[in-house]
């Protein structure tokens, strides 16, 4: 079917956002990611710096990623705004990097440190990781917010600090975990490799939903337009705004029904045309 | 009243949806020049002149690429389109005289990223419009210039011996947005291009694009002088005011020409060169 939608999408990637307040470590998570994956999986970046360039050359001097895989995107000092209200800057190089370098099959969007109501909007990502971590305090996750509450992945971070910072991390795990109905939270150390490994081993297993067209995206915030992959390579933009859907998207029955699968997007979604290809 | 502005006013309810901040084209990313220039020294007293200079040269020449690629594709008084094929054509012949009269490869890069955020939006909005197409077939009619252009160049310069061209698809920008590893884009129409279909689409009379296009150039330097320098919003608001009669001015100048031939020619050297040194400038709030 003729792409009547888009002016170019030669590939779509599954698309990350990492958010969360400054420095907890999205940059280092993203790094951590890239130098983990990059020899198996086809990976591309796009950082949102707020003033400087700081997190786009962190992450090419790491030496994880092609430099030119990593671009950064000004956001005239409203980090907020690029990834929820008005996301086309950001989309505009999500698309260029998956054109640029198809077939791509993640792009991590890193939202500039922000507070915690930041979050990203599903037009922009299909899944979203917030970081918290040990040195903002016990009780952060406790304070919950949409990003805590309701993020695809929430990470506690820099757990080998908390002996330092008299943080206690099975308790700000199980407080996370209880703000979060049950949603799953990493605890997560550079210096601990079974935390990394469980970090790679749920973005395969997310990955692998994407694919399959059974990943929904979840909004933390408001239901926005998602993509859904489905099977044959293809997928479908859609909103849940329209009556006449069957299949009411609350946030409690996003785990449970199997989207891709269980009905034809293309037939009864006639909001959005289909996009085309996704990969081979 | 101006052509396609209905008495209804359903041009005045567009015009409000297009000068709005809050419309997702990627707005909150400009300072229409104003961070180079407030790095380059400029006297934040200074931004109300530096909005007149521009109104009298770069916003002019967008002004009026964006009321005539608005003609092209209107009807006429008799209601008849123009066919797509001689809508594209016209179209493509006003983003040529766009590019000639906008020497900077900053400026036009940064236009052209704009034009994608805009087009997005027309995209969604008015799908399948034949104004939409006749833009789409316009951006493969400038591609296939431009491939021959390069064609030619490349003889030419082969020749010479000499390596590389420039072209209105050329991008200043060093930070490798579009370095090496890029593949070579379509052309992407500039923001007035788009703008100037995106009007035609929603209503708006000539004389309204004209003074969108300055209005929103005003608007996004006084409020990004708000992020770059401590002036107080009320202050900034006020040279906006106080720029009315220099848009209007603007908006009733360009308002009348149809031709692309027509669309004025004024340089802003300093500006220009502020675009090109920003464009390769790696700490900056605003990309452009
Ligand atoms: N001890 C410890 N430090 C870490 C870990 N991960 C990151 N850091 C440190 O935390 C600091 C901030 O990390 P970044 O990755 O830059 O954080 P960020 O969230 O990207 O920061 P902004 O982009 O500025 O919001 C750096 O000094 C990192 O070295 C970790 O697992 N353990
Ligand atoms: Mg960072
Ligand atoms: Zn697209
Ligand atoms: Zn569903
Ligand atoms: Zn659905």
């Amino acid at each position: 079917m003729p792409d009547t939608q888009h002016d170019h999408a030669p590939t779509r990637s599954l698309r990350l956002g990492v958010a969360g307040p400054v420095g907890t470590g999205k940059s280092s998570l993203i790094a951590l990611l890239c130098r983990e994956l990059s020899g198996t999986l086809q990976l591309g970046v796009i950082t949102n710096d707020i003033y400087t360039d700081e997190d786009a050359r962190f992450l090419r001097s790491a030496g994880v990623l092609d430099p030119e895989r990593i671009r950064a995107v000004e956001t005239g000092a409203c980090p907020h705004t690029a990834i929820r209200d008005d996301v086309t800057a950001n989309l505009l190089a999500v698309e260029d990097l998956e054109e640029d370098f198809a077939p791509l099959d993640v792009v991590l969007v890193e939202s500039g440190g922000d507070n915690l109501t930041a979050t990203f909007s599903p037009a922009l990502v299909d899944a979203q990781i917030f970081v918290l971590d040990v040195a903002g305090g016990g009780d952060v996750a406790r304070k919950g917010g949409p990003g805590i509450s309701r993020a695809d992945l929430l990470v506690v971070n820099k757990t080998d600090l908390a002996p330092y910072v008299g943080v206690d991390v099975p308790q700000m795990v199980a407080d996370a975990t209880a703000a979060r109905d049950g949603g799953p939270v990493l605890a997560l150390s550079r210096l601990d490799r079974e935390s990394i490994d469980a970090l790679t081993a749920w973005l395969h297993g997310l990955l692998a939903e994407h694919r399959a067209g059974s990943h929904v995206p979840q909004d933390p915030g408001p239901m926005a337009p998602h993509f859904h992959a489905d099977e044959d390579g293809d997928g479908v933009l859609h909103s849940h705004d329209d009556g006449d859907h069957d299949h009411a998207h609350g946030d409690q029955d996003h785990g449970d029904h199997d989207h891709g699968a269980a009905h034809d997007h293309a037939e009864d979604h006639v909001d959005t045309a289909p996009v085309p290809a996704v990969r081979a | 009243m101006g052509e396609g502005a209905g008495p209804d006013g359903r041009g005045e309810l567009m015009l409000a949806l297009l000068a709005d901040a809050r419309l997702p084209t990627g707005g909150h990313t400009q300072s229409a020049g104003l961070e180079p220039a407030l790095r380059a020294g400029m006297d934040p007293a200074r931004v109300p002149d530096y909005l007149r200079a521009r109104l009298a040269t770069v916003t002019r020449v967008e002004a009026a690429t964006a009321v005539v690629a608005r003609h092209v594709v209107m009807p006429d008084a008799t209601g008849c389109g123009p066919s797509s094929g001689a809508a594209a054509m016209a179209l493509a012949e006003t983003w040529h005289a766009w590019a000639a009269r906008t020497p900077s490869a900053a400026l036009r890069d940064t236009s052209q990223r704009l034009g994608r955020g805009y087009l997005r939006l027309l995209r969604r909005l008015w799908a399948g419009d034949p104004r939409v197409l006749a833009l789409d077939e316009a951006a493969r009619l400038v591609t296939a210039d431009h491939a021959a252009d390069r064609a030619s160049d490349l003889g030419r310069d082969q020749a010479r011996g000499v390596e590389g061209s420039d072209d209105e698809s050329a991008t200043a920008d060093g930070r490798g947005r579009a370095a090496s590893g890029t593949r070579n884009r379509g052309a992407q129409p500039p923001r007035p291009l788009v703008l100037g279909v995106t009007a035609a689409c929603a209503g708006l009379s000539a004389l309204q694009v004209a003074r969108l296009v300055g209005y929103e150039d005003t608007q996004t330097v006084a409020a990004a002088t708000l992020k770059l320098a401590p002036i107080d919003p009320v202050d900034a608001t006020g040279w906006v005011v106080a720029a009315q009669p220099a848009i209007d001015a603007l908006a009733y100048d360009v308002a009348p020409l149809t031709d692309p031939r027509a669309i004025p020619a004024h340089g802003a050297p300093l500006v220009e060169q502020w675009a090109e040194i920003h464009a390769r400038t790696t700490e900056r709030l605003f990309s452009a």
